[in-house]
């Protein structure tokens, strides 16, 4: 199949370009006045 | 909160804990979550923002002035408060290479006038990793 010999390499970039994509990853927050 | 939290962009959830005085955030993979609209978010709760932290991989510039900038793509970036650590960030301005860190984007400052929030600097709190 064509189309697998295509997306497989093309899925792989996207992994590695994901796990050391620049973005926040965690966001936390101390607060006060909360019931 | 918690519901008016997760309907801010790029907000995956929020796990809210009353009794550590917690909020948890998790972004969606969009890039599109915005502390500072975060600490909006939250103020407009009625609930204060004494300190707010973030994890984040991105690049370090310098800027014009001389200070470095951790930018944090779709352009997103926080003034680096100098410190120990933030000295360890000097030896990849002008690279591609990416740091994650955890910092300190915003503290309540006692007597601060009131007014919106505001979170355009970062305290480096840790290194977790370069590539």
């Amino acid at each position: 199949m064509i189309w697998k010999r295509i997306a497989a390499p093309l899925l792989l970039m996207g992994l590695f370009a994901g796990g050391a994509q620049a973005q926040i990853r965690h966001v936390e927050m101390r607060v006060e006045g909360m019931t | 909160m918690q519901k008016h939290l997760e309907r801010q962009a790029g907000v995956q959830n929020a796990v809210v804990s009353l009794r550590d005085g917690k909020v948890d955030i998790t972004p969606k993979e969009d890039g599109l979550i915005d502390p500072a609209q975060l600490l909006k978010a939250t103020y407009d709760s009625g609930v204060t923002v004494s300190e707010m932290d973030i994890t984040a991989t991105g690049h370090v510039v310098r800027l014009a002035t001389g200070v470095l900038s951790f930018q944090i793509e779709p352009n997103r970036s926080f003034e680096v408060t100098p410190n120990e650590l933030s000295k360890q960030l000097e030896s990849l301005v002008g690279t591609s290479s990416q740091v994650t860190i955890r910092g300190q984007v915003y503290t309540k400052a006692s007597g601060k006038p009131k007014g919106t929030p505001t979170a355009s600097k970062i305290q480096i709190l840790e290194i977790q990793g370069k590539s």
